[in-house]
């Protein structure tokens, strides 16, 4: 029967993909085991992420993409994400805080912070998160390139990542790319959010410009650069035509007089 | 000045503690006398009588009586590893002897008693009720009394302990203090005296001797292992599981490391626990300094508490709570008490006290009034000290228009706010000041930055009523959370901070 023959083929090719260690070339949606709904950045864990943004002041785009990343992967089984930062960072690049979080959707709970001295404490840290079974990802912030973090380190990482079947997604700064092991190579920019209900003057929900500069994801889908929207149920993709254009109202010089708060909640008087 | 200490030469040609140093002199024309510098010698004397714990576990020094004190050791179930009483004394006498000291030493079940033999009647050792016998014949200094009290009961013509039994005890109170009595029965065993141990108790502990001294760093850690598989054994026997252990190391010349590490939740596992260890030593190589050698190690384990086997049959299924607490475990031992920390809530709504870093593995209980609102909109990363900054906003409280940040030029396209977060009036220090940075090093930041420079130094505010708080987004499509200290008109101008980035 077609029927049968269809799911026998499928099942092979999942087989196949997961001997290959390679995304399936059908719908990854039935790989996906998650309750997110599948969509087209549910990429299975065990897989080292960089998350490259080209300017420091664009700490909270990077942290914020990884973050929601790695909301995808928190399951039963695998309850923590660990946040791994050099401590003289901090007041640099600042530190996840835990209310933000709670608006941004993830549990604080979840998240544990790990605040290390030198570069060598940072890998070996990683290592060690990522070799625990009930961590779901490790999101790791450096802010400068550290001449340590070669392409052996993250062969090994990417190695004991695979193996544990934890994430790992490195947050770098800077525009340089250097050789590395990493399956998927992300590139964020923030974007311009979208309108507010009530209050056309105020910043919207978090949206990102991301380029896949390396790898494939799972999802057969053309195109490696999309505008993504934050929502609780995930990424939403806004159309990808309208990517040179920053949201659905056209972007506005703020007026010379600027509008006083306590009329923030009605239409802009200036036109 | 008077002597303090004489040795066996110095004895010899007459001298005797407590004389006067010039009547000394005069006796012994080439004498040689130091100056006795208390606190040192103190403290090298406690530091060698932490290296006694070798012979027990409870080790202390009675300091009331000599100037730097007297050597205690609670000796209670440990003769028999040394082949009895007197093999013991002969042979915790005979090490010191080995260094060149002079030692006198008992042994006697109450520490008054021992006392007294050993500095009057030396190397007894006194069975249960041996006591009154043995005392009997020694001075009345031999009950650990003040100079006034010997003095007055020398004068009475009780010289002797053997005079004091059978007297009037409410008169020799009276006459003498009531500490005479207390001492008396404390020497005859009649009323209980307790060391204080200088080291941690340990309770159950396992340790082994070598014949030849280890030095290196990996031999120790290999005995931690072995010793970490021993003790293990002893607490499942026992149906326990310890929260701290100590790892003691006996140096040849006679000091005593200690390295000591936590677990988050009673364990035995002694792969966990040799884990830890090794972390910990890796954290400590600097300070690592076994001296000539170390020929004993003990491992011991304090805060035990039950531990049914059933619980770790329960720890194989699929809930990752006990891996993760041993993920943190070993993390902390590693890199440090405060590396891995939590976010808790406090119940205060100024942004940077209402959360608190706390290490997980000293987790507190939350406080569910403290638990944030979802509906407030706040950054997905905080700086921990917010910059100053320098905004253009229309006077009163218009959002801002734009901001120069580390030197860097920002135009917002769009702003929402203010947010009036006020100082808590209910609070006793009514303070809504502006932390200041922590104090880092500076990093060395690379020519190709892109922002020209990090944080410039700056000083904290005093204490402003209120703070107004902006969501600004740039025309890049940054958000940023600033906020305005204080109001237009105040008297000074008030200053903006930047305080967090969305995401």
């Amino acid at each position: 029967m077609p029927g049968r023959r269809h799911e026998v083929v499928a099942s092979l090719r999942a087989k196949i993909a997961r001997i290959e260690q390679r995304p399936m070339l059908s719908e990854g949606a039935a790989l996906s085991q998650r309750q997110e709904p599948a969509g087209l950045f549910s990429i299975p864990g065990g897989v080292l992420h960089e998350v490259f943004t080209d300017e420091r002041r664009n700490g909270g785009a990077a942290l914020g993409f990884a973050l929601a990343q790695a909301r995808g992967l928190i399951g039963p089984e695998r309850p923590a994400v660990l946040f791994v930062q050099l401590r003289r960072e901090a007041q640099d690049m600042g530190l996840p805080y835990g209310v933000g979080l709670r608006s941004f959707g993830l549990d604080p709970d979840a998240l544990v912070l790990t605040r290390v001295e030198s570069i060598v404490e940072f890998l070996w840290a990683i290592e060690e998160a990522v070799s625990c079974r009930a961590v779901a990802a490790v999101v790791a912030d450096i802010a400068k390139a550290p001449g340590a973090l070669d392409f052996t380190a993250s062969r090994r990482l990417s190695l004991r990542a695979q193996a544990a079947g934890t994430s790992v997604f490195l947050t770098r700064y800077g525009v340089e790319r250097e050789a590395s092991a990493a399956r998927l190579r992300w590139r964020v920019a923030p974007g311009p959010s979208g309108a507010v209900a009530f209050d056309a003057r105020a910043p919207g929900g978090p949206r990102w410009r991301v380029e896949l500069e390396k790898g494939r994801l799972p999802a057969e889908r053309a195109g490696t650069e999309f505008l993504l929207d934050w929502s609780e149920n995930g990424f939403v993709v806004v159309d990808s035509s309208s990517t040179d254009k920053a949201s659905a109202r056209p972007e506005r010089a703020p007026s010379p007089r600027a509008v006083p708060a306590a009329l923030g909640d009605r239409l802009p008087q200036a036109g | 000045m008077r002597l303090v200490a004489v040795d066996a030469l110095a004895a010899r040609a007459g001298l005797t503690v407590d004389q006067n140093l010039s009547d000394a002199k005069a006796l012994v024309p080439n004498l040689e006398a130091r100056e006795i510098d208390p606190g040192f010698l103190a403290h090298r004397f406690a530091e060698f009588a932490d290296w006694h714990s070798y012979a027990s576990p409870i080790v202390s020094v009675l300091a009331d009586q000599a100037p730097w004190g007297d050597l205690c050791l609670d000796i209670t179930g440990v003769a028999h590893l040394f082949g009895g009483e007197d093999k013991l004394l002969e042979t915790v006498k005979g090490r010191l002897a080995a260094l060149g000291l002079t030692v006198m030493g008992a042994i006697a079940p109450s520490i008054g008693a021992a006392w007294g033999l050993a500095h009057f009647d030396q190397d007894r050792v006194l069975g249960e009720d041996e006591v009154d016998e043995a005392l009997g014949p020694l001075p009345v200094a031999a009950l650990r009394l003040s100079e006034a009290q010997v003095a007055g009961l020398s004068q009475m013509g009780l010289k002797r302990v053997g005079q004091l039994y059978g007297r009037d005890r409410k008169a020799l109170s009276a006459r003498f203090g009531a500490s005479l009595i207390t001492r008396l029965d404390q020497a005859l065993g009649h009323v209980e005296e307790r060391l204080v141990p200088r080291l941690p108790l340990a309770e159950r502990f396992a340790e082994r001797r070598f014949a030849e001294p280890l030095g290196l760093i990996d031999d120790v850690l290999m005995t931690a292992q072995d010793l970490a598989i021993q003790l293990a054994l002893r607490l499942e026997a026992e149906g326990l599981g310890a929260q701290s252990f100590h790892l003691f190391l006996y140096r040849v010349d006679h000091k005593v490391m200690r390295l000591s590490v936590n677990a988050a939740r009673a364990t035995r596992d002694a792969g966990h626990i040799a884990r830890l260890f090794a972390n910990r030593a890796e954290r400590l190589v600097a300070e690592y300094d076994p001296g000539f050698g170390i020929d004993m190690i003990r491992l011991a384990a304090t805060s035990v508490s039950d531990l049914a086997s059933a619980q770790i049959g329960a720890f194989e299924t699929a809930d990752g709570a006990a891996d993760l607490d041993q993920l943190y475990d070993r993390m902390t031992s590693r890199l440090g008490p405060l590396a891995v920390v939590r976010s808790k809530f406090v119940n205060t709504h100024i942004p940077e006290r209402a959360v608190k870093l706390e290490p997980v593995v000293a987790r507190t209980p939350d406080d569910p009034a403290a638990a944030p609102d979802g509906r407030l909109q706040r950054p997905l990363r905080l700086l921990p000290a917010p910059e100053p900054i320098s905004v253009t906003a229309e006077v009163p409280d218009g959002p801002p228009a734009g901001m120069t940040w580390r030197r860097v030029g920002y135009r917002f396209v769009k702003a929402s706010g203010p947010e009036r977060i006020g100082a808590e009036w209910w609070q006793p220090d009514n303070e809504l000041a502006v932390p200041a940075p922590p104090q880092l090093p500076e990093a060395p930041l690379s020519s190709r930055d892109e922002e020209v420079a990090g944080p410039a130094g700056f000083a904290a505010g005093g204490p402003v009523p209120s703070r107004d708080y902006y969501i600004a987004e740039d025309d890049g499509g940054r958000r940023f959370w600033l906020f305005r200290d204080g109001l237009y008109g105040d008297g000074a101008a008030p200053r903006w901070f930047l305080h967090g980035f969305f995401a």
